[in-house]
């Protein structure tokens, strides 16, 4: 066999073209075409698992990569060299990534055939959920950022149409408008962050971007008083936080829950929010370089924490698993920060299988039983037991419960945060990663059991609701009206996709073994065959790799390479690990985080099913009306920053727009005089009023600085902006 | 000889056409100076030896898309748009006034000294090229390359014109209210 | 003998008149004039490279799509401005601001 560019191209293509035909002719087809859309993804599917196959057993060497390119335009003149090209870039990651995204998301368009039956938008929510999928794809086979960007945008417009699939409500427009909004922000940077990498590489090809890090070309000049490489890591990380939802940009992802379960399912776990943590791994050298890797761990400690006591309080069985999921994405973001390269990775794997089949069992119970409301269900374990295992197995999972996959890589990326926080040598500050992290997974383990004890377990409170039942429309469009829930009976395409979910919920197929320490392999001798073949990209090796053309073909026989043998390596990226402290760091944590979950689910476990301890809101009413409110990030946002604290800003620009736009300046002495004067009531409104009232940081102050310009709906003004920038950037950075 | 005094001619056409474009208050004025400015721009096509390109601007730009200005002006009130006094909202009139214009002056100034910072190394690099003062037809070329090379383009461009036309009758169709 | 850097100075003239057109007049058809002059622009660089630093005709096609390209913009930036006129009686760019909120 070989591979040409043919077997790898219909991954990405074949969904494209069921969008493309379920989109012009989706009404004609019989079922709106979801049949079509679903064996789109099949097919990408199994060219994918061919691909995994192939690297899994060794057909390729553990550093092998595909790279096929194509010039698309090439407008070189002189000694300016201006080409750009496109291409497929495959490796073990990305084998494994696309064998993760089809997989999972073919079992999510077979649940959403089942899900969206006899709705009014089932044909176009099967329009956009291939095109999601798609776009996921292209971009994990992408070789360079520009493509990756493009795609990167396809993505943030489908999950705006998915979001807001019922746009007639008014929250589910909102939260699509804000998704894409919150994520633009991140866009931004993450294009100036490419631009700047073109710049001093000259294209923006991973392999040349590793070879440039090599080679050292990142001494480019220091911009706004950081190094290059910083600027270019932060812009990228940037880009990154916005889409993977970290901290003071994760405020879109609990509206996302908006849309119909399943692209919900699909946004928080196969695609979407991992491409952030995708960018972060394959420029992970750049992060290095830049020096911002424990800049990643704060942020994604923050992240992970705050989600996690957020999703305590909420009553929504989404919100708590949309809040769970930004809470994992720390958990990623940790990962990446800590250094623990292919732990991060595995817990992306992992976390999707999980996620994908908590979202597919919460789409079950809503369709069941048309309430998404914890408190208005429960007992539901005899109505719905298929839904309640496979909801069980991913509780155990995200709970870091020992045997199933959430506690093989989180307990990983903990330990190396653990050694990372306290053993490396770091600055002492440092400690709150680790902290926080498993503060974190002790909350985690104590929501997702109140959550499943809440849904399935004590008396049915579904039939209370059903007086004033009419007229609520849960966010599958139904009035829930009270009719008795059935039980449900096997179904290939409601129960079997949860289930099959639920099978790889399970540790050892990530790990290869069953306890772990080379102790009960499963796999025999691809025994951790995670860290076998996922490493973080050496950049020396790509110096002078040569590059193969689009037509060019792979023939398996002359790469085979014997596999390295890595029993005793960790998996640590970071810098110069202490072997012998790392892994004494990794046994403290995993005892440790045993301990915290356990605890967790035992406090749940009184509070909800013994009844002997109070619940959390009635114990602690303040905290939990902060906890509801989610750290006022949103009324932070919308009412102080953009309404109170931009209000003198708001001001200044409209004398702006007013005065030198149109045509109010009279005298230019009197204007001097008020812009002096408008200047210092806008330090006045702003700088001291957000900072010293409300004590906040500048930097959240200048997302929206930006977002208050951009919306200031005037399109000419658009165009200075656009000039202005690029000439900015131009001057300043001295090409 | 004549190729330079061809060059001159379209160049002084087009630049001060282009200008006139900016500066004329009545919106119709502009457009048949923006005719002008497409003409010049052919005729410095053809001092390029494109006369394919050349002959097309005239064809398409000239023949098709100041027509369908000159058409939008009109339906939109042409006369209205002769430097309007302010009104009530208090806007600016139609045209723009001395303080947008100074506004867009200041940032083609900006933009003008950007170009030339990037423009000055183009300038030094690329190499004097010469060649003869023979211009041969490029219509065959074109048309091999239209079909051969750039199939893919010429054949979505097709669909984008389609999807222009079906859009833009569906966009300015009247509708009841 | 006319060299490239003048074809590259008249084009660079009217792209800035182009950007000039766009910023400072306030009617939608105006702006329209202004894009066609940046468009155009772009295309004579296109031609003028193809003549002086490239031996094939890339350069023709690509202003060949940009003229094809510029006339199905003209014609749906028409039909918008239309649209336009008929709902808000004018053509007055600041009055465009629906998306504002």
């Amino acid at each position: 066999m070989q591979y040409t560019v043919g077997s790898i191209a219909p991954i990405f293509l074949s969904p494209v073209i069921a969008f493309v035909i379920n989109a012009f002719f989706g009404r004609k087809l019989p079922r709106n075409g979801d049949w079509l859309a679903v064996l789109s993804i099949f097919i990408s599917f199994v060219f994918s698992a061919r691909i995994f196959g192939d690297f899994f057993f060794g057909q390729f060497a553990t550093d092998y990569y595909i790279h096929k390119t194509f010039t698309w335009f090439d407008l070189s003149a002189g000694t300016h060299v201006f080409k750009v090209d496109m291409g497929i870039y495959l490796d073990n990651m990305s084998s494994i990534m696309l064998l993760m995204v089809s997989g999972v998301a073919f079992l999510i368009h077979l649940f959403s055939t089942w899900y969206m039956d006899h709705d009014e938008r089932h044909g176009r929510f099967f329009v956009f959920l291939p095109l999601f999928t798609s776009a996921m794809l292209g971009l994990v086979l992408s070789d360079n950022l520009f493509s990756l960007f493009l795609f990167w945008e396809i993505m943030g417009f489908c999950s705006y149409s998915l979001i807001g699939i019922y746009y007639e409500k008014e929250k589910a427009g909102d939260a699509s408008l804000k998704a894409f909004m919150t994520t633009r922000v991140g866009d931004v940077f993450l294009l100036l962050g490419i631009v700047a990498i073109w710049m001093v590489v000259g294209s923006v090809n991973y392999v040349d971007i590793y070879a440039a890090i090599a080679q050292g070309k990142f001494d480019g000049p220091a911009v706004l008083g950081i190094s290059f490489a910083t600027f270019t890591a932060l812009c990228i990380f940037a880009g990154a936080m916005g889409k993977s939802a970290q901290f003071p940009l994760h405020v879109w992802l609990p509206d996302a829950m908006m849309g119909p379960t399943p692209g919900s399912a699909l946004i928080h776990a196969a695609t979407m929010v991992t491409a952030g943590v995708w960018v972060s791994l394959r420029m992970y050298p750049l992060m290095v370089l830049g020096d911002i890797t424990w800049f990643i761990a704060v942020i994604g400690a923050i992240t992970a924490f705050g989600a996690a006591t957020i999703a305590m309080v909420q009553t929504d069985i989404k919100a708590v698993l949309a809040y769970s999921t930004l809470s994992q994405l720390g958990y990623m973001m940790i990962g990446v920060g800590v250094g623990s390269y292919n732990a991060a990775f595995m817990h992306v794997i992992t976390h999707a299988f999980f996620k994908a089949c908590l979202f597919l069992s919460a789409g079950s119970i809503i369709h069941s039983v048309h309430e998404q409301e914890m408190p208005k269900l429960g007992g539901l374990k005899k109505y719905l037991p298929y839904t309640h295992f496979a909801m069980m197995c991913c509780t155990l999972a995200i709970a870091g419960i020992p045997f199933f996959s959430g506690f093989v890589s989180k307990d990983r990326i903990l330990g190396d945060a653990l050694y990372f926080g306290f053993m490396a040598g770091q600055n002492p500050l440092l400690a709150i990663v680790p902290i926080l992290g498993f503060a974190g997974a002790g909350l985690t383990a104590f929501y997702m059991f109140r959550m499943m004890f809440l849904t399935f377990y004590g008396e049915n409170r579904t039939h209370d609701s059903h007086g004033h039942g009419h007229g609520h429309k849960d966010d599958h469009g139904h009035h829930g009206h009270g009719h008795e829930i059935h039980h449900e009976h096997l179904d290939f395409r409601s129960n079997v996709p949860l289930l099959i979910l639920a099978v790889f919920t399970l540790g050892f197929w990530f790990a290869g073994n069953v306890v772990g320490q080379n102790f009960g392999n499963v796999f025999g001798g691809k025994n951790e065959w995670f860290k076998i073949l996922v490493e973080a990209p050496k950049v020396e090796k790509f110096v002078d790799r040569p590059k193969q053309a689009f037509s060019s073909v792979d023939t398996k026989g002359e790469i085979v390479l014997p596999h390295a043998h890595y029993h005793h390596q960790s998996g640590y990226a970071g810098p110069n690990p202490d072997e012998h402290k790392l892994h004494t760091a990794h046994v403290i944590g995993a005892w440790l985080s045993i301990f915290i979950a356990f605890s967790g689910v035992f406090i749940a476990f009184l509070m909800y099913i013994k009844k002997s301890v109070k619940p959390l809101a009635e114990k602690f009413p303040g905290i939990t009306e902060m906890l509801k409110a989610k750290y006022n990030f949103d009324h932070f946002y919308i009412d102080i920053l953009i309404k109170k604290g931009l209000l003198g800003l708001n001001r200044f620009l409209a004398w702006l727009d007013m005065g030198i736009y149109d045509r109010y300046v009279i005298d230019g002495m009197a204007a001097v005089n008020r812009v002096l004067f408008k200047a210092s009531k806008w330090f006045d409104n702003v700088v001291i009023d957000a900072i010293g009232v409300d004590g906040t940081g500048v930097t959240v102050n200048l997302f929206n600085l930006v977002l208050r310009i951009v919306q200031s709906g005037k399109i000419q003004f658009y165009f200075i902006m656009l000039v202005m920038v690029l000439a900015s950037y131009i001057w300043t950075l001295n090409i | 000889m004549f190729l330079q005094f061809l060059f001159l001619c379209s160049a002084a056409l087009t630049v001060g056409c282009a200008i006139a474009v900016a500066v004329t208050k009545n919106i119709m004025h502009s457009c048949i100076f923006l005719l002008g400015t497409l003409i010049g721009i052919a005729g410095l096509y053809a001092t390029l030896g494109a006369d394919f390109v050349a002959v097309t601007q005239i064809m398409v730009y000239v023949g098709g898309i100041v027509i369908l200005m000159l058409f939008a002006v009109m339906l939109t009130g042409g006369k209205d748009f002769v430097s309007r006094a302010q009104n009530l909202l208090g806007l600016a009139p139609s045209m723009g006034n001395k303080w947008t214009f100074a506004l867009g002056g200041f940032v083609g100034v900006v933009f003008i000294l950007t170009n030339v910072k990037l423009l000055m190394s183009v300038f030094q690099t690329i190499p004097a090229k010469s060649f003869g003062n023979e211009y041969p037809s490029t219509v065959n070329e074109i048309g091999h390359l239209l079909i051969k090379d750039h199939v893919l383009a010429f054949e979505l461009s097709s669909v984008l014109l389609l999807g222009a036309l079906v859009g833009a009758a569906i966009i300015a169709r009247p509708r009841k209210q | 003998m006319v060299s490239l850097a003048s074809y590259l100075i008249i084009s660079l003239i009217l792209f800035v008149v182009g950007l000039v057109v766009m910023i400072a007049r306030k009617n939608i058809v105006a702006i329209l004039l202004g894009i066609e002059l940046i468009l155009n622009a772009a295309a004579l660089n296109f031609v003028a490279y193809s003549r002086y630093a490239t031996n094939n005709l890339d350069g023709h096609i690509f202003s060949l799509f940009i003229i094809v390209v510029a006339a199905a913009e003209a014609a749906v930036g028409l039909a918008i401005v239309i649209r336009f006129f008929q709902i808000k009686e004018t053509i007055h760019i600041d009055e465009a601001t629906q998306l504002r909120n």
